[in-house]
């Protein structure tokens, strides 16, 4: 299980500061055929046929990060942030009123850790962007959860829905195993109960596993650098809060991907298939050929946002990205687990049905650092500028065929 | 890559049941001899594979396991991958009644999708360890199962009793059984050409 990946007393430690890498190439390329030209230049030439010849840098990944960037293999401690990088946050973030489009774009790159709180809490739509507006809207969104709280839990456990409870209880304790944050057991029950409330309150889909998973980044980027035993009661019951109310915000978006049957990871990873078909047809067929059916590996990338296969620290870097893309936890999601998927196509190219589906299951990110993050989020948005927006490329290349 | 004695044939085996009963753990002690404290194992998402070689009388059989998330939700998924099985287990909790009794939901689901005559079943109690916390006895759990025409056995995966007893029975009434359509025993994997639209067609 990649969950067994790392274990940290303090799980941010890891995250290097951001390094100006190609993520910033990219992002600050407008147009889509320079986008693509910027990241092709060491392509190499793919003999089979592909849809068209932008998209065919995909077949042969860049260079791993980790060899441009001497820094990227020596882990703790990390190298110091960018003081242009931090005084830009911290101006943006004390302005009156926070421009949320600056904030995106500098958030797309990595977002320093000292800042990453209140960032993803004004790109989640949690905290008002007038900063007049903030402390009160804070205080009620707080009191609002401490009184739902308060209600449901008052008669005790036996007044609880007894399936959801259950769930939950057995599940708390087996969420990301690998962080002392965690596990820690006040967390747990916290944890208990911010899941059971927001379960209750969208019934048409419940508690589902692995929505557990998606609660875990906001309290580790929530309660920072803190040890949990000196937290008092109270930050951490806001805390709490906090995490629930942007958990909300997350799953409002991608509800669908845990109603029955869920149609959201269904559709998902169709567009998945037809995507990565796309891009690197030979590898698609080869998968077809050994009998691999993308549901098999990537329902679990969806319905975990690949919090399984990356550890939580590269899933807090990844997130400041989705925070920073128009749907960034389903559109730009999909780009990500194609360019996941791509990243191990040599790979993959000489694997049968069983050994792929194992590599799948346990893909080897172990050793991932924020650069490899970075690269992926970079890769997943070079696909993201050829691709989207543009079915027509498929439709006429499937009508040629 | 096994390449002796030659497989004589590979077999699909899959693992259903409440959320928690310890399915994976059964299976990593099956395929790995190793068993996770229960706060080091991830709830199972979706479904995982794994393949294990296993020698009965001189003969060698390859399965191929998977192991199914056991909440209600998934069920859409997992329900795919009952085509082409020939073993199924279900597993229950020995200290929980509640995996018992929603035993009957699981074989319903199972005659829903699989065809009667072409699959061994199995029911298995598993944490046999915590003697203290049990919640259904033996005598139950063999009762059910005989009404319901299947193997029985009780294991524990954390002290590894019964787990690889319960593959060596199941593999071999399946090895016995006349009416089981057996894939080739070569090593690659063979698709059954009638099922292969749709997910979880590998008929292996």
């Amino acid at each position: 299980m990649a969950s067994s990946n790392v274990r940290q007393s303090s799980f941010w430690k890891r995250t290097p500061a951001f390094t100006p890498s190609r993520v910033e190439l990219v992002y600050s390329s407008t147009a889509h055929t320079d986008t693509a030209a910027d990241l092709a230049p060491k392509a190499k030439q793919q003999p089979a046929a592909a849809p068209e010849p932008a998209a065919e840098p995909a077949t042969e990944p860049e260079p791993r990060t980790a060899d441009l960037n001497p820094l990227a293999a020596a882990g703790p401690p990390s190298p110091p942030v960018s003081s242009t990088l931090e005084d830009k946050f911290q101006a943006l973030l004390s302005s009156p009123h926070v421009d949320l489009e600056q904030l995106k774009k500098l958030s797309w790159k990595g977002i320093p850790s000292r800042h990453r709180r209140t960032a993803w809490q004004l790109l989640m739509g949690y905290l008002p962007l007038n900063g007049s507006r903030r402390a009160a809207t804070v205080a009620r969104k707080r009191k609002e959860y401490a009184d739902w709280t308060a209600q449901t839990f008052q008669r005790g456990e036996a007044s609880l829905d007894r399936q959801v409870w259950h769930q939950i209880r057995i599940d708390v304790p087996r969420t990301r195993p690998d962080s002392p944050v965690i596990q820690h057991v006040r967390v747990q029950r916290s944890l208990e109960r911010a899941l059971y409330c927001w379960a209750v309150r969208h019934p048409a889909s419940g508690y589902v596993q692995g929505i557990n998973d998606l609660l875990t980044p906001f309290y580790c980027v929530f309660l920072g650098e803190a040890e949990v035993d000196s937290v008092s009661d109270q930050a951490l019951a806001e805390t709490e809060a906090d995490a629930f109310w942007c958990l909300t915000r997350l799953l409002d978006g991608i509800q669908d991907n845990y109603t029955h049957a869920q149609p959201g990871i269904q559709r998902q990873v169709v567009k998945l298939r037809e995507l990565v078909s796309r891009i690197n047809r030979p590898l698609a067929d080869h998968l077809s050929a050994e009998g691999i059916e993308f549901i098999q590996f990537a329902f679990r990338w969806i319905n975990c946002l690949l919090m399984r296969e990356v550890s939580l620290a590269n899933t807090v870097r990844m997130w400041d990205t989705y925070l920073a893309e128009p749907d960034g936890f389903s559109t730009f999601h999909i780009y990500v687990c194609a360019a996941f998927l791509l990243r191990w196509a040599a790979e993959l190219m000489q694997l049968d049905f069983q050994k792929a589906i194992l590599f799948l299951q346990n893909p080897p990110t172990a050793a991932w650092t924020t650069q490899d993050i970075e690269l992926l989020l970079a890769e997943a948005y070079m696909y993201k500028c050829l691709y989207h927006d543009s079915p027509s490329h498929y439709a006429a290349t499937a009508t040629r065929r | 890559m096994d390449t002796l004695p030659e497989i004589a044939a590979t077999f699909k085996i899959l693992l259903i049941g409440d959320s928690n009963v310890g399915k994976s753990s059964i299976l990593l002690r099956f395929t790995d001899d190793h068993f996770l404290p229960p706060d080091e194992a991830s709830a199972t998402i979706g479904v995982d594979f794994k393949v294990k070689m296993l020698d009965l009388d001189d003969t060698r059989y390859k399965l191929t396991l998977w192991d199914t998330a056991g909440q209600e939700r998934f069920r859409t998924l997992t329900s795919s991958y009952y085509r082409g099985a020939q073993g199924v287990i279900l597993v229950y909790d020995v200290c929980s009644r509640e995996s018992f009794d929603h035993l009957d939901e699981w074989f319903e689901e199972l005659s829903t999708y699989c065809t009667k005559d072409e699959v061994v079943k199995m029911v298995i109690g598993n944490k046999i360890d915590k003697e203290a916390e049990r919640a259904v006895s033996r005598k139950e759990g063999a009762e059910y199962a005989r009404k319901h025409q299947t193997l029985f056995l009780e294991c524990s995966a954390k002290t590894k009793i019964g787990v690889q007893q319960a593959m060596e029975e199941l593999v071999s009434k399946i090895a016995e059984s006349p009416t089981i359509r057996r894939s080739p025993g070569r090593n690659t994997v063979t698709v059954d050409e009638s099922v292969s639209s749709g997910y979880g067609g590998c008929g292996c």
